[in-house]
C-alpha cells in the first residue's frame, strides 16, 4: 500500500498545535479545530455548556454576525459542521483545495466567539429542542443512562446536551468563563488533511491564530474514569423495544492494548462476527454486537443488543455466552486475519479522502498524542495475535465486573 | 475530462466504468431494477427478504463461508433495497476486486435461500417493523409515504407484518428467479480499473442471455390532504409534500438550486428563518425524492408541541415567500455549494461509483460531471421563478406525528 508523505507537526509560540497531512492525489482539503474540551470538563451545575458553546460559536464574532458566518461557509461551498462529545469539540470544513485560506480564517474566527447576548437566549431554545428530540430516541436515552450509571458521581456521567434544568438557567457569563478557560491556544489543535502546502498552512495559522492567548489549563486536569460495576434499569413505557447492554472497563486511546481491544470487539461483535451469526442469525435478537467507547485515559467495551422486551433474558444470556466462549476458547488466527484484511481495505478507503483522514487524525492526535500514517496504523493492527487477545482478556475480563444496563418499556434485570 | 465507458453487454447487463488511475480502491455497484413496487400484494416485504437472505448460502458455500470468503479478500460489501431497485455494493483493493466480484456473482446467481435463514429474516423484519415505533422520523416517513404515493409506490420496504408471516423460502426463491435477471441489472464501477477486463468478467460471470427489462415508469395519483397520527412524544414531527420536477424534467436543475436555497447550508432560508431567527427547531430540511419519472418536494421539521403550529406556519410562509423575493446572491451561493460539494465528494471513489449508478438509473446514460456543473451553474433567478410557477407548493399533503394535531387554516 502506498503511504502518504510524513506529517508536518509544529506548535506556535502561543501553544497552538498544528498537524498537517499533505495528500497528493486529491483535489480537496479538510481542516478543523479540535478543542480538547467536552462534557467531562464541565461542572455539574453547567452540564451541557460545552455543547451549547459549540452552537454559540456559529452565532457571532467580533468581525462577523451569525448571518456572515453561515453565508461565508456557504459561499465557500464548504461541507461543514461541528460536534461535541464527552471530551472534545470539533469544528470542521471540507472545501476545494483553493479555498483553504478562507476556510481556515473563518474557522479560526469562530474560535474567538463574541457570544452575542442577543443570540444567547434564542440559541438556548434550539438546544432545548435538541434535548427534547433526544428524549424521543431510545438509543440516545440508553447511551445517557449508561453513562449516568457506570460513571456515577464522575464528570463522564453528564449528558453531552446537558439537562433542561442546567441549560435553561445557564447565563452568558458562565459560558464566557468556560470559553476563556477552555478555548485557549494551548488547548486547541488545528488539523489539516488534503492537497496543501504545509508551509502555507503554517503561515496562515500564524496569521489567523498567532495572537490567541495561552492559558495553561488543559485536559491533563481530568480525573481518570472509574467505571462502576452493578446493574441498573430505566423504564420508558412509550418505547416498544428493550436495550440490553453489559459494559466492561477497557484501556483508553493512549494504551498499547488499543489495537488488541479493537480486533477483539470486531471478532466478537462487528461485521461477520460471532454475535451476528450466533445471536442475530439465530433469531434471538434483531440487533446484537459489541463495540468500544474510548477516551484518552479509559474506556468501555459494550456488549449490547435490542430486542422485544420479552426476549431480554435470552439476549443477555446469548451475549454472556459469547463473552464466556471467547474468554475460555480464545480466537483463531483466521479470525484475526479477517479483521486485518477488512481493516486494510478500510484504511485504503480512508487514505483516499481528506474528510475521512481528518477524522482519524483527530483521534490519533487527541488520544495518542501524535498523528499516525495509514501504514503505521495497519502495522499496529497487523501485530495483533490470538495470544495477545487472550492476554488482554486476562487483564481486562469481559465476563466479570461489568455493569448491566436495561432500558425500555419493561423493568427487567436478571434475578 | 473523465473518460467513462457505457454499454449494454450481450447478456443484457447495462454497465458503466470510470477509470480513476490514482485511486487505491475499486468500488462496484450491481443494481437490479427490482424493488418493493414489484412485489405481489400478498407478499409485501419479500424483496427485502431476498436482499437479506441472498447471501446466506449458495450451492457452493454456506452463508458463513461466503462472508469468510469476502473477509479473506478484505472486500467490503453492503446491500440495500428500495422502491424500484436493489443494490449490492462492493469495495476492494484493486488486486482483489475480480475475486470479490466473482463472489458477488456467486450469491446473486446461486443462492439457496435456506429455510432457517428466511425464517430468521422474517422474524428480524417483524422486530424492525415494531422498532419503527421507537423512531419518530422513520415512522413519520413510513406513514407519510403511504399517503403521498398511495398503495404501490407508497409501500414500505419491510412490508406488512401479516403478509410477511406467511412468506415461504420457496416464494423468496421464486421472486428472486423472476426479478433478479441480467436484463434488470445495471452495473457501475469506479477506481483504477481495466474496463475491457471488467466487461469480459461480467460476461463470463453472468452468462445468461437476457432482454433488457425493468425500465418501465410507474405512475400514481397525488392526493392532497392532512393527517395527524397521535403518539406520545416529546416533539411533534411535521412532514409536507407537493409535486415537483422529475430528474429528466428540463427544470430539474432549477429545482436543485431552489432546494439548496431552502436547505443547502446554514445560511439557507429554512435554517435561518425556522431555527436561527425563532429557535423553533433543532433540525429542519427540504429535499426531493425521485421515483423514476417523478419528482416530489418534501419539507420536514420537529419541535415541541406548543411550538409546532408556529413551525408549520413558518415552513409554509418560507416556501411561498421564496416566490416573491428570491435574490441573485442566494442563487449564486446555492450554485457554489452544489458545485463545490460535487468537487470535494469526487475524492471519494465510492461516491463516484454511486454517481454513475444513479445516472444509469435515472437517465440511461452517464452525464459527464462537466455537463452537470455547467447546467447547474447556468441557473438564474428567472429559471427558479419559472420553476416555482410551474411547480407551486399547493396543493400539498401534510402529516403530523405527536401528541396534538394542528389546525392548518389557523396556523
Amino acid at each position: 500500500m502506498v503511504d502518504h508523505p510524513p506529517f508536518h507537526q509544529q506548535q506556535l509560540s502561543n501553544g497552538l498545535t498544528i498537524v498537517i497531512e499533505p495528500m497528493a492525489d486529491v483535489s480537496s482539503v479538510a481542516l478543523g479545530f479540535l478543542a480538547r474540551t467536552g462534557a467531562r470538563d464541565e461542572h455539574p451545575g453547567v452540564a451541557g455548556v460545552s455543547h451549547f458553546l459549540e452552537h454559540m460559536c456559529f452565532k457571532g464574532t467580533a468581525r462577523r454576525t451569525w448571518q456572515n458566518i453561515t453565508i461565508d461557509f456557504d459561499t465557500l461551498g464548504s461541507t461543514y459542521n461541528a460536534y461535541t462529545s464527552k471530551d472534545r469539540t470539533f469544528y470542521y470544513g471540507w472545501v476545494p483545495a483553493e479555498k483553504l485560506e478562507q476556510q481556515l480564517e473563518l474557522l479560526a474566527d469562530m474560535m474567538r466567539s463574541s457570544l452575542p447576548t442577543e443570540e444567547f437566549d434564542m440559541e438556548k431554545k434550539v438546544v432545548l429542542e435538541e434535548i427534547a428530540m433526544a428524549g424521543d430516541q431510545l438509543d440516545s436515552l440508553a447511551y445517557d443512562f449508561l453513562h449516568e450509571q457506570v460513571y456515577a458521581d464522575q464528570s463522564l456521567a453528564w449528558p453531552v446536551l446537558g439537562y433542561e434544568q442546567t441549560i435553561a438557567p445557564l447565563t452568558r457569563d458562565q459560558m464566557n468563563e468556560y470559553l476563556q478557560r477552555r478555548y485557549s491556544a494551548d488547548n486547541l489543535i488545528l488539523i489539516v488533511a488534503g492537497r496543501v502546502d504545509p508551509l502555507q498552512v503554517t503561515r496562515l495559522a500564524e496569521r489567523y491564530c498567532g495572537g490567541w492567548p495561552r492559558a495553561q489549563i488543559t485536559a491533563a486536569s481530568r480525573n481518570p474514569p472509574l467505571p462502576r460495576p452493578g446493574q441498573s434499569a430505566k423504564v420508558v413505557e412509550r418505547f416498544t423495544q428493550q436495550v440490553i447492554a453489559e459494559v466492561f472497563p477497557c484501556p483508553g486511546g493512549r494504551d498499547p492494548w488499543n489495537e488488541t481491544a479493537e480486533v477483539l470487539v470486531s471478532i466478537l461483535g462487528g461485521e461477520n462476527s460471532r454475535c451476528f451469526w450466533n445471536i442475530v442469525q439465530q433469531g434471538i435478537a434483531p440487533r446484537a454486537g459489541a463495540f468500544r467507547m474510548e477516551y484518552e485515559d479509559g474506556g468501555l467495551i459494550i456488549l449490547t443488543g435490542q430486542c422485544d422486551p420479552a426476549d431480554s433474558a435470552a439476549l443477555l444470556t446469548a451475549l454472556r455466552l459469547e463473552a464466556q466462549r471467547i474468554t475460555r476458547e480464545g480466537v483463531t488466527e483466521v479470525e484475526v486475519q479477517r479483521v486485518k484484511n477488512r481493516m486494510r481495505t478500510g484504511l485504503a478507503i480512508e487514505g483516499e479522502a481528506p474528510y475521512y483522514r481528518l477524522s482519524q487524525l483527530m483521534d490519533d492526535v487527541d488520544y495518542r498524542g501524535r498523528p499516525r500514517t495509514v501504514g503505521e496504523r495497519l502495522a499496529a493492527v497487523d501485530a495483533v495475535t490470538p495470544q495477545m487477545i487472550a492476554d488482554y482478556l486476562r487483564e481486562f475480563p469481559i465476563t466479570t465486573g461489568g455493569h448491566l444496563i436495561s432500558v425500555g418499556p419493561r423493568h427487567w434485570l436478571p434475578d | 475530462m473523465d473518460v467513462c465507458r457505457h454499454e449494454v453487454l450481450s447478456n443484457g447487463i447495462e454497465w458503466a466504468a470510470l477509470n480513476l488511475p490514482d485511486r487505491k480502491t475499486i468500488t462496484g455497484e450491481l443494481r437490479f431494477l427490482t424493488g418493493f413496487v414489484h412485489e405481489p400484494a400478498t407478499q409485501l416485504g419479500i424483496n427485502h427478504l431476498v436482499e437479506q437472505t441472498i447471501d446466506k448460502g449458495t450451492t457452493r458455500r454456506t452463508g458463513h463461508e461466503l462472508h469468510d470468503a469476502f473477509d479473506a479478500l478484505g472486500a467490503r460489501w453492503a446491500s440495500w433495497s428500495g422502491r424500484e431497485a436493489t443494490g449490492f455494493q462492493i469495495t476492494a483493493l484493486p488486486e482483489y476486486f475480480d475475486a470479490a466480484l466473482a463472489l458477488v456473482a456467486e450469491f446473486l446467481l446461486m443462492p439457496t435461500f435456506p429455510t432457517e435463514a428466511v425464517d430468521v429474516a422474517i422474524q428480524n423484519t417483524l422486530d424492525e417493523i415494531t422498532h419503527l415505533d421507537d423512531d419518530p422520523q422513520e415512522l413519520t416517513s413510513k406513514l407519510f409515504h403511504r399517503r403521498v404515493y398511495g398503495p404501490v409506490l407508497g409501500r414500505h420496504l419491510y412490508g406488512e407484518a401479516d403478509e410477511l408471516r406467511g412468506v415461504t423460502s420457496a416464494q423468496v426463491e421464486n421472486f428472486w428467479r423472476t426479478h433478479y435477471v441480467p436484463g434488470r441489472m445495471q452495473a457501475s464501477f469506479a477506481g483504477p480499473l481495466d474496463a475491457n477486463r471488467l466487461a469480459a468478467s461480467l460476461e463470463k460471470l453472468f452468462p445468461a442471455q437476457g432482454a433488457i427489462t425493468g425500465r418501465e415508469r410507474l405512475t400514481f395519483d397525488f392526493q392532497p390532504g392532512y393527517h395527524h397520527q397521535s403518539k406520545e412524544l416529546e416533539q411533534e414531527h411535521i412532514a409536507i409534500c407537493y409535486p415537483g420536477a422529475s430528474l429528466d424534467h428540463p427544470q430539474r436543475f432549477a429545482q436543485r438550486v431552489l432546494i439548496a436555497v431552502l436547505s443547502g447550508g446554514m445560511s439557507c432560508r429554512l435554517f435561518t428563518e425556522v431555527r436561527e431567527k425563532q429557535g423553533l427547531v433543532y433540525w429542519v430540511t427540504a429535499y426531493t425524492e425521485h421515483p423514476r419519472g417523478v419528482g416530489m418536494v418534501y419539507l420536514g421539521a420537529s419541535s415541541t408541541p406548543q411550538r409546532c403550529p408556529q413551525t408549520y406556519t413558518t415552513l409554509i410562509r418560507e416556501i411561498e415567500r421564496v416566490r416573491e423575493d428570491l435574490q441573485a446572491d442566494e442563487v449564486q451561493r446555492a450554485i457554489t455549494g452544489l458545485v463545490a460539494r460535487m468537487q470535494t465528494r469526487g475524492d471519494i471513489t465510492a461516491a463516484r461509483c454511486a454517481e454513475l449508478a444513479d445516472d444509469l438509473f435515472h437517465y440511461g446514460r452517464i452525464i459527464p460531471r462537466e455537463e452537470k456543473i455547467n447546467q447547474i451553474s447556468r441557473v438564474t433567478v428567472n429559471d427558479v421563478q419559472a420553476y416555482l410557477q410551474a411547480h407551486p407548493p399547493t396543493p400539498r399533503q401534510v402529516l403530523t406525528l405527536g401528541p396534538d394535531p394542528i389546525t392548518l387554516e389557523s396556523s
